[in-house]
C-alpha cells in the first residue's frame, strides 16, 4: 500500500494545501489561457466557437458561391459550372451540402443531389463540384451550404495588426518614459519621508502619519479637475504647455506617495533600534545614518513598492489621458491599444492579443525584482524583524 | 545587461512599424462624382491661416478615426492648417474635465446634444451665429429639427445655437439576408402591419423571426431604447415624442407606454426572438446580428442603426449578402408620415480661433461629406452633397430616406439628462424584458426623473 504509506509521510493536513494551492492556481490561469488561445484565433472562430473548442477542429456550417454565369461551359445539351467552393478561403473536408439554407446539410459529399429546375449539382469531399444544368444559368453565382470540417487553425495576424498599427511605437516608448520617473521619484521621497517619520523626533509626528494613512483612500479621480486646471494656471504663468511629462510624473507620484510613505515607515520603523542607536552614537548624521544603513536595509521594501507602482502607472490609462493629452504622439501604450478597437469596442481578437503585448514589460521588472517581493509583501506586518 | 539588451531589440522592432504621411485619399480634379470646386474655392478663401494649429475631440476611434482623418486631411491640404484629431475612450467625462479645468481642444464632437447643452450652459462653447443656422435650416433635410438639436441657452440664459451637425446616423432600420428572404418566398413588408404578419409567417415556418441583443456592458439596455423611441414615432405624433423628451409628457403617461409595450410585442414573444426572451438582455448588441448569418439563420431580421455592418462576417457585401428596409409604418395611422429615428454628431467651437471658425466653413463645402461618403459608415442629411458619391447602394438608400424624411428625430436618449438616458431609460429596459410590465417600469424611470428636480 505504497499510496498510503506515502500519504503518512507527507501527512494529511499538507496534502490538503498542496491540492487547493495547486487548484487555486489552476483556477487563476484558466482566465489567462483562455486569452492567449483567443488571441491566436481569427475575429470569425471567436464569435463562432469558444477557445476551448479551438483544439479539436470542428465541423462547421458555412455558406460558399458557385462561379458565375459567365464561367458555365456547354457540354452537349447542359450547361456546366465546375471548380472549388474553397476558393480564396482555408480548405477542409466537406462532409456535406445542401441547397437550402433551412436544410443545409441535405446530401452527403459525392452524391450528386438533383435540385429541381432541371438542375443538379455535385460536390466532393475536397471542395470541387460540378454544377450542371440542361438551360442556360442565369442571375448570380449559386449560394450553397456546406458542413466542413476544419482542422485546428491558429494565426498569429492579430499580433501582427497590433504591432504594426501605426504609432504604437511611440506609444511604448512614451509608455516607459511615463511609468519610470513616476516609480523612482515618488519612491526617493518616500524614503526619506518615511526615515524622519520613523527615526527622528518631532512634535506633529503622529500627527503627520495619521495624515498620510488618511491620505490613502482619497479617490484620485476627485482631485483630476482641480488638478489639470492648476498645472493649466500655471503653464500659462510660465507660458509652457500644461500638458507634459513633467506633469504626469508629479500628478503619480503625487498619487503614490501616501501608500509609498505608509509602507516605507512601518518597514523602515521596524529595523532594529540597536542598529541606528549605536551608529548615532558613533557619530553618524541623520543623512549617513540613512545612505548608509536605512537604504541597504530597506532594500525589499523598495524593490516591493517599486513594482506596484510600476505595474500601476503602466497599466494607467486615466490619469495619463488627462494629464498627457490624447493626441496621436502623446499616447501611452493602453491608450494607443485601447484606440484599435474602434469606436463600439468589442474586437476581442485585438483585445487579447493587446493584453499579452502589454503584459510583456511587468513581467520583466517583476521577475527582475519577485525575490525582493515576497519579504517586501511582509513590510510593516512583523515588527522588530 | 541582457534583460536591456532584449528591451532594446523589443523597442526598435516596435519603432519600425511607424512611419506615417497624410495623403489625400481621393486625388483632387479626377474623381467626377466629387465637388472638386467647393474644395478649390474653400482652398483660396482660406490662403491666409498656414501655419495655424487646431486641434478636435471627438468620439471616433479606430477604423472610424482612420476615416474621419481622411477628411481632416483635405482641410490641413487646402488651408495648410495643421489640425490634429484625437480621442478617448471616456471622451464625454474627458471633454468636461477638459473644458472645466481650463485646456479644451478647439472643436469638440459630441453626438449627445443633452451634454453639449450642458456644456453650453455653463459658457463652454463659442456660438456659431445666426449665420450657421440658417445654412444648416436650407441646406438640410429636415434641417429646422437638426437646428433645435444644435441650439442651447448659453451661460446668459439666452438661446444660441451652438452645434453644427455632422454625419448622422440613420435608425430606423431592419436588416434582413435577402437570398435568405427568397429562399423562404418572404417580402419585404411596406406596414407595421405586414411585419407583424411576416414574423408570424417566420414562426408558422419553423423559424425564429427576430435578433435582438441588449448587452453593452455597462450601457446594457440601449439598444432596446432605439426601439422604444422607433414605436414612439410610430404610435404618437412628433410633438408627442419632444414632450416626452423634455418631460412635459410624463414616462409613465400611457403614450410612453404604449410605445413601450410595442417593443415588447417583439422583445417580449417568446416565439419571436432567436434563444427566447431571457437570451435579449444577455446577447451583446455587437453579436446579435450574427444570428442572420448563421446557417441554418438563428433568426431573419434584426432592428440596429447604420453602424452595424461592422459587425457583420468578413467579406458580407451590403446590397447583395446583407440589405436593410425602412421599419414601417402602421397603415392605419397614416397621418404620422415618416418618421425617422436617427441621431448624429455635432461640432462645437469649444475655444474658439480663425482656424477653428475656417474648419466649420470646410464642414459646409460638399467635398468634406463626400469625401467621407464614398468610404463607410457615413450618412449625411446635407442636400448639397452628390448622393452618387456613396460608396454602394444601401448607404445611398439610406442617405436619401434622411434627405426626403417628413420627420426626424434624434434619439431621445442622447436628449434626455444623462441620469435618465443613460442610466434609468437603459436599466429599465432591462427590467422590462427580464419580466417586469411596462407601466412599472415607466413610472420607475419618472420616479427616477423626478428624483433630478
Amino acid at each position: 500500500m505504497t499510496a498510503i504509506a506515502s500519504l503518512r509521510r507527507v501527512g494529511l493536513p499538507r496534502l490538503v494545501v498542496h491540492v487547493s494551492v495547486l487548484l487555486i492556481c489552476i483556477v487563476w490561469l484558466i482566465p489567462t489561457l483562455g486569452i492567449l488561445v483567443t488571441s491566436f484565433r481569427d475575429a470569425g472562430q471567436i464569435t463562432a466557437s469558444g477557445w476551448w473548442t479551438a483544439f479539436t477542429g470542428a465541423a462547421e456550417t458555412s455558406a460558399a458561391r458557385l462561379g458565375e454565369p459567365s464561367t458555365a461551359r456547354q457540354e452537349g445539351a447542359n450547361y456546366v459550372i465546375s471548380g472549388s467552393v474553397f476558393e480564396g478561403g482555408q480548405g477542409g473536408t466537406v462532409r456535406a451540402f445542401g441547397t437550402r439554407v433551412a436544410a443545409p446539410t441535405e446530401f452527403p459529399a459525392g452524391q450528386t443531389a438533383d435540385i429541381g429546375n432541371g438542375e443538379t449539382l455535385t460536390i466532393n469531399e475536397d471542395g470541387s463540384y460540378i454544377y450542371s444544368k440542361n438551360a442556360p444559368f442565369e442571375g448570380r453565382g449559386k449560394r450553397v451550404y456546406l458542413s466542413v470540417a476544419t482542422p485546428p487553425s491558429f494565426t498569429t495576424d492579430n499580433y501582427r495588426t497590433v504591432l504594426t498599427s501605426q504609432g504604437i511605437g511611440q506609444s511604448f516608448v512614451n509608455s516607459l518614459t511615463v511609468a519610470i520617473p513616476a516609480t523612482i521619484i515618488p519612491i526617493l521621497i518616500a524614503a526619506f519621508a518615511a526615515y524622519a517619520l520613523s527615526w527622528m523626533e518631532f512634535p506633529g509626528r503622529a500627527l503627520i502619519i495619521a495624515m498620510v494613512v488618511g491620505l490613502i483612500v482619497v479617490p484620485l479621480q476627485m482631485s483630476l479637475i482641480p488638478l489639470l486646471r492648476m498645472y493649466n494656471e500655471i503653464g500659462n504663468f510660465f507660458g509652457v504647455p500644461s500638458r507634459s511629462y513633467a506633469g504626469i510624473w508629479l500628478a503619480h507620484s503625487a498619487f503614490g506617495m501616501p501608500l509609498a510613505i505608509y509602507l516605507l515607515r512601518n518597514y523602515i520603523a521596524g529595523l532594529p533600534r540597536e542598529i541606528i542607536e549605536s551608529a548615532r552614537v558613533d557619530g553618524a548624521s541623520d543623512f549617513e545614518i540613512f545612505v548608509k544603513i536605512i537604504l541597504p536595509l530597506s532594500f525589499p521594501a523598495l524593490a516591493s513598492f517599486s513594482i506596484f507602482q510600476f505595474l500601476w502607472t503602466w497599466n494607467d490609462l486615466l490619469v495619463a489621458m488627462v494629464f498627457l493629452g490624447t493626441g496621436k504622439d502623446q499616447l501611452v501604450l493602453t491608450g494607443a491599444l485601447n484606440a484599435l478597437l474602434g469606436s463600439m469596442g468589442g474586437k476581442w481578437e485585438i483585445l487579447t492579443a493587446s493584453a499579452f503585448i502589454t503584459i510583456v514589460v511587468p513581467i520583466i521588472v517583476f521577475f527582475a525584482l519577485q525575490r525582493y517581493l515576497v519579504r517586501g509583501l511582509l513590510a510593516g506586518s512583523v515588527k522588530g524583524g | 545587461m541582457k534583460a536591456s539588451f532584449w528591451i532594446g531589440t523589443a523597442l526598435a522592432v516596435l519603432l519600425a512599424g511607424g512611419a506615417s504621411a497624410q495623403q489625400l485619399k481621393f486625388p483632387p480634379g479626377q474623381d467626377q462624382r466629387f465637388n472638386w470646386k467647393s474644395y478649390e474655392d474653400f482652398k483660396a478663401a482660406h490662403a491666409n491661416l498656414k501655419g495655424q494649429g487646431l486641434t478636435l475631440f471627438g468620439p471616433w476611434r479606430g477604423e472610424d478615426e482612420v476615416l474621419f482623418n481622411s477628411v481632416l486631411a483635405y482641410f490641413n491640404a487646402a488651408t495648410g492648417i495643421n489640425g490634429r484629431y484625437s480621442s478617448s475612450e471616456n471622451y464625454e467625462q474627458q471633454i468636461v474635465i477638459d473644458t472645466q479645468a481650463g485646456s479644451p481642444p478647439n472643436i469638440a464632437i459630441i453626438p449627445q446634444p443633452g451634454l453639449l447643452a450642458d456644456l453650453a450652459a455653463k459658457g463652454f462653447l463659442t456660438s456659431l451665429g445666426q449665420e450657421n443656422s440658417d445654412w444648416v435650416k436650407t441646406n438640410y433635410g429636415s434641417g429646422a429639427d437638426w437646428i433645435r438639436y444644435g441650439t442651447y441657452k448659453g451661460k446668459d440664459g439666452k438661446e444660441a445655437y451652438f452645434g453644427f451637425p455632422f454625419k448622422a446616423d440613420f435608425k430606423s432600420m431592419v436588416w434582413y439576408v435577402p437570398e435568405n428572404f427568397e429562399e423562404a418566398g418572404y417580402d419585404v413588408p411596406k406596414t407595421m402591419e405586414d411585419l407583424i404578419k411576416l414574423s408570424d409567417q417566420i414562426v408558422a415556418d419553423g423559424g425564429v423571426p427576430w435578433c435582438i441583443g441588449l448587452g453593452s456592458g455597462g450601457a446594457t439596455g440601449w439598444p432596446a431604447t432605439d426601439w422604444v423611441e422607433d414605436m414612439m414615432l410610430r404610435t404618437q405624433k412628433p410633438e408627442v415624442y419632444d414632450k416626452w423628451v423634455s418631460n412635459e409628457v410624463k414616462f409613465d403617461d400611457p403614450a410612453v407606454v404604449g410605445a413601450i409595450d410595442e417593443f415588447g410585442k417583439f422583445g417580449k414573444n417568446p416565439k419571436y426572438v432567436a434563444g427566447g426572451v431571457a437570451a435579449v438582455s444577455s446577447t451583446d448588441f455587437r453579436d446579435s446580428p450574427k444570428g442572420l448569418f448563421d446557417i441554418p439563420p438563428k433568426c431573419y431580421l434584426h432592428h440596429q442603426a447604420s453602424f452595424v455592418p461592422s459587425f457583420f462576417p468578413p467579406g458580407t457585401e451590403l446590397g447583395t449578402d446583407a440589405d436593410f428596409f425602412y421599419l414601417p409604418t402602421y397603415a392605419s395611422k397614416p397621418d404620422l408620415g415618416t418618421p425617422v429615428l436617427g441621431a448624429g454628431t455635432m461640432f462645437a467651437i469649444t475655444k474658439d480661433s480663425p482656424a477653428a471658425k475656417a474648419f466649420i466653413e470646410f464642414l459646409k463645402t460638399p467635398i468634406a461629406h463626400e469625401v467621407w461618403m464614398a468610404q463607410s459608415s457615413f450618412l449625411t442629411p446635407f442636400k448639397g452633397a452628390n448622393p452618387d458619391a456613396y460608396a454602394n447602394e444601401v448607404l445611398k438608400k439610406q442617405g436619401e430616406l434622411l434627405t426626403t424624411a417628413t420627420t426626424f428625430r434624434f434619439d431621445a436618449s442622447d436628449l434626455m439628462p444623462g441620469k435618465i438616458g443613460a442610466g434609468a431609460f437603459w436599466t429599465g429596459m432591462v427590467d422590462y424584458v427580464g419580466g417586469k410590465d411596462a407601466k412599472t417600469v415607466a413610472s420607475d424611470i419618472q420616479k427616477a426623473w423626478d428624483g433630478l428636480k
